[in-house]
């Protein structure tokens, strides 16, 4: 495989050279190590090419991608996306012998192809069908017959049709190579050269998805788009995933009102070209049957205007009787920054109280340490590919940030090393040290230090280029403000030791970025007493914030319960006023990541019911209106900008925004689709930090970790996720259970400060001694991750009834 | 000269009337009396089915892709044994210019063409045509065509079954 040039510059240090190459009468100057390919790419000349992906590299399997070299001691015809480009290269792509091999090489691919392009999910978008016709393959002159294979089922996300197959080998490439899958691979010999699993079944990696995404052609193709619609005839649109903190670049596709597939986008500092499984597959949220669609005032179904009227209402007359403390704007890590913004713009312009951005009071603290404190050391995920030593300390990859876990893979492939520090079992695709430490062990190790921090101290010094990977819902602001020093101590003049914090929502560095120091926590406010209307903009506070019931016995007192909300949540249900709003996929906005880059997005499908569900099956009505059916829902920034009467393009207001907001100066500038640009770094800013609680004794540490699928909202309401949805179990280390005198399988009682819970107990060798793990998805929806360090109580839960 | 040309002039025509006087008319007196069109004219469309009886259309969107003013769509749906069908195909007829670009774009030779030209009416709706009033119970043209026995996914026959084609291959066998 290639390695791409800027590695290996980076890590000989040699110099730079650029050599000059003729390719079909035009010159072009690229870094050494580039192949013809890439060269001829760079250009605007189309090479055909099936084996060579940018993100995967070459193989040189499918002989595709012919040229004729007329220099050097060996001139002729040669695969353009092995050869590397050397100085006074001439090269043509479009001379007879070339072009006569690739159309040989074309017509040899379609032997056994199956012709059956009208039911092939692949047809529009498939590179076969493009570079078989651009190779000039037209008349199948082969008399024999077609070799044909017996399918694979491989669960509910990937179909498969071997016949299809043209032996590129990109499949095996990206599942077992790039994405370090195990169950998937190359059988057979000579002509039965086979890609799949030894035996029927669901594929097991996190990332199976991609492969739906690299299969030039229809072998591997989305088995929940199966015959939805082609390619041609999607809406799409350059967007962003909102199932994590990461940000990954996607393109989703709609037709008929309903969000169809999502497709991995590009971006080659955050994903490359990958997404995850929960990405992927979880986009049911948009049309999940139970969306509220309709604004409601009082179990009674409103216009969205007369709705407006009457907010605008209950805002004056509570800050005119009891004063601006009395409304509570509440913002969300899963709202747009433009809608966050919007919210404190309303409180100003109504003279209220600023808003609350995010409902979870320590996660949104975390978010700022990383959105302040470590803005000048922010790494992506490119630094962290690129990475030779990347310490872990308190993420489960896999669960909460899947793509982490990729680029760790990639870094390790290139000989970098990963020691992880975390209490959970971590699994990863790639070989790492695993330390299973408690969090209090953990914030000890970060704190302190003793031998082992001293170790990684020296560790992080002596790296060229290290990253510290920070999981901000385990280690808290503590955690996070101890790395800060971690990371300032191994930097020197040379290189800086680089940060990559993990957050919790798509948008949580963009909520904390807007954050102002005076905004207090939604707890303390509602408590307080003073609030009499409380406005929840896309957020609901019993599922995505610890301490639900104190939320809802605050709520006792506040006398109007305003939602906005797309996701069908309990307090949507509950609330005096609800107004429907957008998810991100009908709206258009942006999230800033991790790394503090801003990611747009770009409306990919106007709200409505789907066809789907209004015609169930059927053809369309053939009563004609104007009006599209659950067609009443508005993007949250457009709700909150036509309650305070002032309606903007996107653009001015991004212009207003980065007026407000100096660290968003590069906001106007972005494009959606485009890489995304950085915030700019900002000063320190002071965080109250709590001690941490004593441990009573006979008392286990609480972690709650996010699942892999259903613990963020998006996910749990994404129907097509349920074959990958687990049951919520109490993981204990098998030293603990049998201490306890427990059993696998077992019931036990976990008494929390959440509340107390019976469920399933589970032994895990893995995880750190003296900790409770609970994986939160939606079972227990009151114990949510990132909540502090908590003590609990397991006794037997005796049997079942 | 002018002279001369003038009196033919006026002349011509009335010889030109007085010939075709005594001459069968060729007007045809449409819609009592019905003419008999030519095997190739296009006009209202319709959905044949293949020699075995089955619905020939596998929804593959390719005439509403080639039709240039938008009057077909449909949406396509997996049958038990893997066959791809439509759920639902709506032409609209009062779009419809009858340009037969989706005739030629048809794999699998599913819509065709007919000679049936009256489709005028007083009611629009009446011209927006669905599945059921589309699908016929003949084979059309090519008589013996049927996509499924060409394409080899094993839906007409078991797979490496249709003709042309090798039995599966054992992937776990490693003989040379």
């Amino acid at each position: 495989m290639i390695t791409l040039t800027a590695d290996i510059v980076r890590s000989t240090n040699k110099k730079l050279t650029m050599p000059t190459l003729t390719i079909d009468n035009q010159t072009i100057t690229v870094p050494e190590g580039k192949t013809i390919l890439e060269a001829a790419e760079a250009l605007g000349i189309v090479v055909p090419h099936f084996c060579y992906h940018k993100d995967l590299g070459a193989v040189g399997s499918c002989r595709m991608c012919a040229v004729t070299v007329h220099t050097g001691p060996m001139p002729g015809l040669k695969m353009a996306c092995l050869i590397p480009v050397e100085e006074g290269m001439v090269v043509t792509t479009g001379d007879d012998a070339s072009a006569t091999f690739r159309e040989r090489v074309g017509e040899w691919l379609m032997l056994n192809h199956p012709h059956d392009c009208p039911v092939c999910d692949e047809g529009g978008e498939c590179q076969l069908q493009e570079m078989t016709i651009s190779s000039g393959h037209g008349i199948r002159r082969y008399k024999g017959d077609k070799g044909t294979y017996t399918n694979q089922d491989l669960g509910p996300y990937v179909a498969q049709e071997m016949n299809r197959c043209i032996q590129c080998y990109r499949c095996a490439r990206t599942y077992k190579d790039y994405c370090g899958g195990r169950d998937f691979g190359v059988m057979g010999s000579r002509n039965r050269v086979f890609f799949g699993r030894f035996k029927d079944g669901m594929l097991e990696s996190d990332f199976s998805g991609n492969l739906v995404d690299v299969c030039p052609t229809g072998v591997f193709t989305d088995r929940t788009f199966r015959f939805k619609s082609r390619s041609w005839d999607l809406e799409q649109a350059d967007s962003v995933c909102p199932h994590c903190a990461v940000g990954c670049a996607t393109i989703p596709g709609g037709r008929l009102r309903e969000l169809q597939r999502v497709c991995s986008g590009d971006n080659p500092q955050v994903n490359a070209s990958f997404i995850c499984d929960r990405g992927r597959f979880g986009s049911g949220y948009a049309s999940h049957p139970e969306r509220p669609r309709q604004a409601r005032h009082k179990d009674q179904n409103i216009s969205v205007e007369d709705a407006l009227t009457l907010l605008e209402s209950q805002i004056r007359t509570a800050v005119q009787q009891h004063g601006p403390e009395a409304v509570l704007l509440l913002g969300s890590d899963r709202a747009s920054l433009e809608t966050n913004w919007l919210l404190q713009r309303t409180a100003k312009h109504f003279g209220c109280r600023v808003p609350v951005l995010n409902a979870h009071a320590r996660r949104h603290q975390t978010a700022q340490i990383a959105a302040f404190d470590f803005s000048d050391r922010l790494a992506s995920l490119e630094d962290v590919r690129n990475s030779d030593l990347v310490l872990v300390f308190g993420v489960d990859p896999l669960a909460e940030a899947p793509l982490l876990a990729l680029a760790l893979r990639q870094m390790v492939r290139k000989q970098g090393r990963v020691l992880l520090y975390d209490p959970r079992p971590v699994e990863l695709p790639c070989e790492f040290d695993h330390q299973a430490f408690s969090p209090a062990g953990l914030q000890e190790l970060l704190e302190n230090g003793g031998v082992e921090g001293r170790h990684l101290r020296d560790l992080l010094g002596q790296a060229q280029r290290p990253v510290i990977v920070a999981g901000a819902d385990l280690l808290g602001p503590l955690g996070l403000q101890s790395l800060h020093a971690w990371a300032s101590g191994a930097s020197n003049a040379e290189r800086s030791c680089q940060v990559y914090p993990v957050l919790a929502g798509a948008n949580s560095f963009g909520t904390a970025l807007l954050s102002l120091p005076e905004q207090d926590d939604l707890l303390t406010r509602l408590e307080s007493g003073k609030v009499k209307a409380l406005i929840c903009v896309e957020t609901d506070p019993l599922l995505e914030a610890p301490h639900g019931e104190r939320f809802s016995a605050a709520l006792a007192q506040v006398d109007n319960l305003v939602v906005m909300d797309y996701l069908p949540t309990p307090l949507s249900t509950n609330a005096g006023l609800f107004i429907p709003t957008c998810p991100p996929v009908e709206d258009s906005g942006t999230f800033i990541n991790n790394e503090g880059r801003l990611r747009r997005f770009r409306q990919v499908i106007k709200p409505g019911l789907s066809l789907a569900r209004t015609g169930a099956g059927e053809h369309p009505s053939r009563e004609f209106t104007l009006i599209t059916p659950g067609g009443d829902p508005l993007p949250a920034a457009l709700v909150l900008q036509r309650l305070i009467r002032q309606e903007q393009e996107l653009s001015e207001l991004h212009r207003h925004l980065a007026e407000d907001q100096p660290r968003l100066k590069e906001l106007p500038t972005i494009t959606p689709g485009a890489p995304g640009k950085r915030v700019k770094p900002a000063v320190t800013r002071p965080q109250k930090t709590d001690k941490l609680p004593e441990q009573p004794a006979g008392t286990f540490q609480l972690v709650v970790s996010p699942a892999r699928y259903g613990s963020d909202l998006f996910s749990r309401f994404a129907a097509k996720l349920a074959p990958r949805l687990t049951s919520t179990r109490l993981y204990l280390h098998p030293d603990d259970l049998f201490e306890r005198g427990l059993k696998d399988g077992e019931k036990a009682v976990v008494e929390t400060d959440f509340g107390s819970f019976r469920l399933t107990v589970a032994s895990r060798p893995g995880m750190a001694a003296g900790c409770a793990l609970v994986e939160n998805n939606g079972d227990c929806p009151q114990l949510i991750p990132g909540a502090g360090l908590s003590y609990c109580h397991i006794a037997p839960g005796g049997a079942d009834e | 000269m002018h002279v001369v040309r003038g009196i033919r002039g006026t002349l011509q025509p009335f010889w030109v009337t007085l010939r075709n006087m005594f001459r069968k008319p060729v007007t045809v007196q449409y819609p009592e009396e019905k003419q008999q069109l030519p095997e190739r004219y296009r006009a209202r469309l319709i959905l044949t089915r293949d020699p075995d009886g089955a619905e020939r259309c596998v929804a593959c969107h390719l005439c509403s892709a080639a039709c240039p003013v938008d009057c077909i769509s449909m949406q396509a749906v997996e049958a038990e044994d893997g066959r791809r069908y439509a759920a639902w195909f709506r032409i609209n007829f009062t779009r419809c210019i009858f340009c037969g670009l989706c005739t030629e774009a048809c794999p699998t030779l599913a819509i065709q063409v007919t000679a049936d030209f009256e489709l005028a009416g007083r009611d629009l709706l009446k011209l927006v045509y669905e599945k059921e009033d589309l699908l016929v119970d003949h084979c059309g043209t090519n008589s013996n065509y049927n996509f499924y026995r060409q394409s080899g996914i094993g839906v007409s026959a078991p797979r490496g079954r249709n003709p042309g084609e090798a039995p599966p291959a054992d992937v776990k066998d490693l003989m040379p």
